[in-house]
């Protein structure tokens, strides 16, 4: 039984190794992951700024696994040119902001979805990159109105039908006539929340150079 | 041997069987249907992929539910639960010792295919976690470890009443895979879901894990398994017993560190994807180690591929596994893996690994044991013909144009001055060859577990004419030699 006992011993320690080294060790290292204090010019800056969370929406973004077809990591240039492109990382493609993704970009979230693959393009920094809700609430709404070749699907499980009573909901994206009435489609909780949260996607803040891997 | 000692051995041999006989039927048949259904959902999300107007209207066949559904019907339903069937049926024989407590197995079997059901209607109806390979709700992770310690813990009581003091390197394999599991398992759960911890870390845990389930939960069980089969079909012993045991301690050792690699240049310190690199690029050292015993065992033998359904399954799941590692040690350099990092290579190298390799050694080792526990011989090796090419066709055909699209959808994503959208248009006329591909695999299992159903209810070959076999032999072929042992009386 002595051999059987050593077998199990090694078995344990092989994987001990990297389930210490790798997992455990770095998890608790950086579990305590705090908010960046430097200067800019002579002014304290923290980073992230004091952001209001969107919990909710990265729920629903979990549950239509959109991460599955989006990513949400801008890599440096040892791996990838993805700063170069126009949107995808800094302040809307200002030159002096562009960067990787760090640590803290996603603190406050529950999960950080880096994502598998890029059937759709990088969201780090979307809510630089589109600014108007309504854009949201149509590309979601029917992707192909908006991009006729993308081959993302449409997500109308996120909208509700309304019978319109008096004026048109601001936020409506369609209306139809049915049984002599005017209907009108308009974005569910959900999508509110789900496009909150993409709005507040923004991984761009200035951070000192020993954070972040930029050019 | 004297005849004495066979007449015993025979004896035991049917007595393990029968033990095992219905917990096996309720693995491999269940099994078989999320094998359906998993590939099946692999279809589905390959023609939203071609036609992405398709399902409009029906939030859950969208390619972001069907997606990770197919993979976790793939991974638990079917990968899991026939690897318990094949590693308790190896244990059992190796061990020389029957399964004890039948009716305790097929409880825990139900108690999973209800978890299974449940959790994958969770993901289609939106309530996965999107967090890969673990998109159950996180209630499911307790019952997901309890039901599987009370499945393989016979299993280690088999091994504990063993009559060999010498363990055999199919036992070393399933031993590490039942202790790795809940280990793997629990540590993902916990520090995804419960521990307070920076999110980046999180989605490096849950990279670390895919690649854990695919290199030390799911590829020991693989192995176990063709280190049973081919030398068992051949008729001789393994070629090299110290390469074996090499090629153990090498996978043991390297595969832990792998994983990270799937996200590097990702947020996490630059450390940890490069380990799981150069892990990566290490794990040549067992697959190929474990690929040179397996093909020199075969020897001069190696044309009995050509009649062993067994041997067949189990062989091209041996390639698949060493091409598997290689395209996953390609993929972790920094060179080619910026190219193909986040593109369809990537699913690609993931279905080869869970299909290519896993599931064709396990259906090897499936076609080896059925006829062993139900008494009688397979249909048709017509049947059994069809399966293998269809699914070898699909897998081969799914890999090769995946890693091709993700190579022309990676040089547009990196070559910044094209719109994204290009890099889009670049893979779609792979991607039709991808629903081929899918279809041809589900084509092939429909009539796989057609052939296992009508198997299981004793339907099977009772003639004399021995086992079933792929190609006909030609006359007094194995005249001198064992294929008999393919049969169900072996």
């Amino acid at each position: 039984m002595n051999s059987f006992r050593g077998f199990i011993l090694c078995l344990g320690a092989t994987f001990a190794l990297p389930w210490i080294f790798l997992i455990v060790v770095p998890f608790k290292a950086t579990s305590n992951l705090d908010v960046v204090e430097f200067e800019v010019e002579g002014e304290k800056v923290t980073y992230p700024p004091a952001r209001v969370g969107a919990v909710r929406g990265a729920e629903v973004y979990a549950r239509n696994g959109c991460a599955y077809c989006h990513t949400q990591m801008v890599r440096p240039t040892y791996a990838g040119t993805d700063m170069w492109r126009p949107g995808w990382a800094g302040r809307g493609g200002e030159e002096s902001t562009l960067r990787s993704t760090i640590p803290q970009d996603y603190l406050g979230e529950k999960y950080a979805y880096l994502g598998a693959l890029r059937h759709g393009p990088d969201l780090s920094n979307v809510g630089w990159r589109i600014t108007d809700r309504k854009w949201h609430y149509e590309h979601l709404y029917d992707p192909r109105s908006i991009k006729p070749t993308t081959i993302m699907p449409s997500y109308r499980n996120l909208f509700e039908k309304r019978r319109v009573i008096g004026q048109l909901s601001a936020d409506a994206i369609e209306t139809f006539e049915k049984n002599g009435e005017t209907w009108e489609v308009v974005p569910s909780n959900d999508a509110k929340s789900l496009v909150d949260y993409l709005m507040s996607l923004k991984k761009d803040f200035l951070v000192p150079d020993s954070l972040a891997a930029t050019k | 041997m004297s005849s004495d000692t066979n007449e015993i051995d025979i004896n035991l041999r049917a007595q393990i069987d029968r033990s095992l006989r219905f917990p096996l039927l309720f693995f491999f048949t269940s099994a078989a249907v999320w094998l359906v259904f998993g590939t099946a959902l692999g279809f589905v999300s390959s023609l939203s992929l071609n036609f992405p107007g398709l399902f409009e209207g029906c939030a859950f066949l969208s390619y972001g539910r069907v997606f990770p559904a197919q993979m976790n019907a793939l991974v638990y339903g079917w990968g899991m639960q026939a690897g318990f069937g094949v590693a308790l049926w190896i244990m059992a024989r190796l061990s020389r010792s029957t399964l004890k407590n039948p009716a305790t197995v097929i409880v825990a079997g139900h108690v999973w295919n209800a978890m299974i059901l449940f959790g994958l209607f969770s993901i289609l109806f939106g309530w996965g976690t999107s967090i890969m390979w673990l998109d159950f709700p996180k209630a499911f992770a307790p019952a997901v470890v309890g039901t599987f310690i009370v499945i393989m813990i016979w299993a280690l009581g088999m091994f504990a009443a063993r009559r060999d003091r010498e363990a055999y390197v199919s036992q070393w394999y399933i031993l590490a895979s039942i202790l790795w599991f809940p280990w793997i398992y629990l540590t993902a759960n916990w520090f995804i879901h419960i521990d307070e911890g920076a999110a980046v870390i999180k989605a490096g845990i849950d990279a670390w894990y895919v690649s854990n389930m695919i290199y030390m939960v799911l590829a020991p069980i693989a192995l176990a398994s063709a280190y049973y089969i081919v030398p068992k079909v051949i008729g001789r012993p393994i070629y090299s017993n110290s390469i074996a045991v090499f090629g153990f301690w090498t996978l043991a050792i390297f595969a832990g560190w792998t994983g990270m690699n799937r996200i590097m240049g990702g947020p996490l310190p630059a450390w940890m994807p490069t380990f799981g690199s150069a892990a990566a690029i290490f794990l040549l050292i067992p697959a190929l180690a474990v690929a040179f015993n397996l093909v020199k065992t075969l020897g001069s033998r190696s044309d009995w591929i050509s009649y062993s359904p067994s041997l067949r399954f189990t062989i091209f799941g041996v390639f698949a596994f060493v091409v598997t590692v290689a395209l996953g040690a390609i993929m972790s350099i920094f060179p080619a893996g910026k190219i193909f990092q986040f593109t369809h290579a990537q699913a690609g190298y993931d279905l080869l690994a869970v299909y290519g390799f896993y599931s064709m050694t396990i259906l090897g080792a499936i076609y080896f044991i059925v006829p062993r526990i139900v008494g009688c011989e397979w249909i048709n090796g017509g049947w059994i013909r069809f399966h293998f090419w269809f699914s070898a066709y699909g897998t081969i055909a799914i890999v090769a144009f995946m890693v091709f699209a993700g190579m022309a959808q990676g040089y547009i994503i990196n070559n910044w001055g094209e719109d994204f959208l290009t890099s889009v248009e670049r893979g779609k006329p792979y991607l039709a060859s991808l629903c081929l591909g899918w279809g041809l695999i589900v084509i092939s299992n429909i009539a796989f577990l057609f052939h296992l159903g009508l198997m299981a209810i004793k339907r099977g070959r009772t003639d004399e004419v021995g086992p079933t076999l792929i190609h006909k032999q030609p006359e007094d072929y194995f005249a001198e030699t064992e294929l008999s042992k393919e049969g169900a009386n072996a």
